[in-house]
């Protein structure tokens, strides 16, 4: 299942003093908490002049494509990339 | 130092998706069945799918293999990564593309240091820095020519050097093809005057291949380059700035077709307009679906082109004058005569035409590309979208 949407979510993330990182944590999607396992790639975007984090993540099984808009430090769900559906 | 990242943008999808990883991916310009291959994956090259091939050639080699469209903002981030990587290194670091960069080290001050390590640490630092994925190939040689050369030799992955020592050895495990610069034309004229092997090409003499081959300087510049001294360290300038797009749906709708070379104008102008610069000429192509096509460019003496709808007016008068309804496949619109912004010349242009420029430009870059647009442009999203061209890095912001 490959989708891609603009969905806002609901996310837990973690701010790393030793590593200067924030990582998102946890997600919940679609009544469903994900874990995350992995940050493939953190990268920022503009759009206008506003910074977005977009963060590539898996629990392992599912992908997800998230941003965060630093103007209203909104989380978006922009993609979803779920293998397991597919079985 | 030539550094060449490895299937760079199927690399950064692997990277950003684990789930691909160790899997047959390809970025294609869309994920239509025609649409054209612009990366395969390291995976996907082993059944041997490679740059162009149509993604319909690209699933019926390997049927599981995954097709993406490009995230091109993406791409631009890890390039500057890349970049900045590589500038901790020397100060004279040239982009040549998107994926591609030389590293030079002919400063005398950097001459104790030894590039075999560098490369090994750039290599380890890519994949720390950015990803595990993100793999790259490192050429060292005297010239620009032969480091690109060394980091073609053992790919994915590989560090290669070139010197004096195993020169003529890699000549002799190359074609004339293999050669960077030498394409079937090349390799025709110097089949035709008796050169059939690099070594060959290596052994001829100036006059042969100044007088007889190339029938210019640029025979001079062979016989240099094959021997590692620099020919290659010049910078040219910006000369135009163009967009090129393969329609996504293809049409002979005169209308719907005006709406896209708008918007395709819209992106040539936004560029010229950011780099500060003015054209005095433009440059139209379009392509049809029978293998014909029209191109013409026109330069002006009198006028400047500024604003979008100066470019979209004499684009869409050259492609009204040749029209005659056939299905287009492709347009190319571009400006050129490019010179420094100067308020003067800007003096021709209509004042209250360039505050209403400069306000919408001002209302783009704060809220984002066409939220104020020509009517003309509307309902034109999936149009025309942002590509990275090919060995085009120069208008890229490294601050």
């Amino acid at each position: 299942m490959h989708l891609k949407l603009q969905e806002k979510v609901s996310v837990v993330s973690i701010f790393n003093h030793k590593s200067n990182k924030v990582t998102p944590y946890q997600i919940k999607w679609q009544n469903r908490n994900y874990t995350t396992k992995e940050v493939g790639l953190h990268h920022t975007i503009h759009i206008g002049k506003v910074l977005h984090h977009i963060y590539s993540i898996s629990d392992g099984n599912t992908f997800f494509r998230l941003n965060l808009n630093t103007e209203n430090l909104h989380w978006t769900l922009e993609e979803v990339w779920d293998e397991s559906s597919d079985q | 130092m030539h550094v060449d990242l490895n299937s760079c943008f199927a690399s950064i999808e692997q990277q950003a998706n684990p789930l691909f990883r160790g899997r047959p991916i390809a970025i294609a310009a869309y994920t239509t069945p025609n649409a054209c291959v612009l990366a395969p994956s390291i995976e996907a090259k082993r059944f041997g799918i490679k740059v162009g091939f149509s993604v319909r050639e690209a699933q019926q080699v390997c049927p599981n293999i995954i097709i993406l469209a490009p995230d091109t903002e993406k791409y631009r981030v890890i390039h500057k990564q890349f970049i900045k990587i590589l500038m901790d290194y020397s100060s004279a670091v040239t982009p040549k593309s998107i994926d591609e960069a030389i590293v030079d080290f002919s400063d005398p001050a950097l001459h104790t240091l030894d590039l075999e390590l560098i490369g090994k640490e750039i290599k380890h630092r890519l994949k720390t820095e950015i990803g595990q994925s993100i793999l790259c190939n490192v050429g060292i040689a005297t010239n620009r020519f032969l480091a690109k050369t060394a980091a073609g030799l053992h790919k994915p992955d590989g560090l290669d050097i070139i010197t004096h020592k195993n020169l003529l050895d890699t000549y002799q495990n190359m074609t004339l093809l293999d050669i960077c610069g030498i394409n079937l034309r090349y390799e025709r004229r110097l089949n035709i005057n008796g050169i059939y092997t690099p070594l060959q090409f290596f052994n001829s003499s100036i006059p042969k291949l100044q007088k007889q081959v190339f029938k210019s300087i640029v025979g001079y510049h062979w016989y240099a380059r094959l021997r590692g001294w620099e020919t290659d360290n010049i910078d040219f300038s910006q000369k135009s700035i163009s967009h090129e797009y393969s329609l996504h749906k293809k049409s002979h709708d005169f209308y719907e077709l005006s709406k896209i070379l708008m918007k395709m104008c819209e992106r040539v102008g936004r560029r010229l307009r950011s780099s500060n610069q003015i054209a005095k000429g433009i440059y139209f192509r379009c392509a049809y679906t029978d293998n014909n096509e029209f191109h013409q460019s026109k330069t002006f003496a009198n006028s400047i082109i500024y604003a979008s709808d100066d470019l979209y007016k004499h684009a869409e008068k050259l492609f009204k004058d040749q029209f005659t309804g056939k299905t287009v496949r492709l347009f190319a619109v571009g400006c050129f005569n490019l010179s420094p912004e100067d308020p003067e010349q800007l003096e021709l242009f209509n004042p209250k035409k360039q505050q209403l420029v400069k306000a919408m430009d001002k209302i783009n870059d704060r809220y984002g590309e066409f939220i104020v647009s020509t009517a003309r442009m509307l309902d034109t999203n999936s149009e025309a979208l942002d590509r990275i061209a090919f060995g085009k890095v120069k208008e890229m912001d490294y601050n």
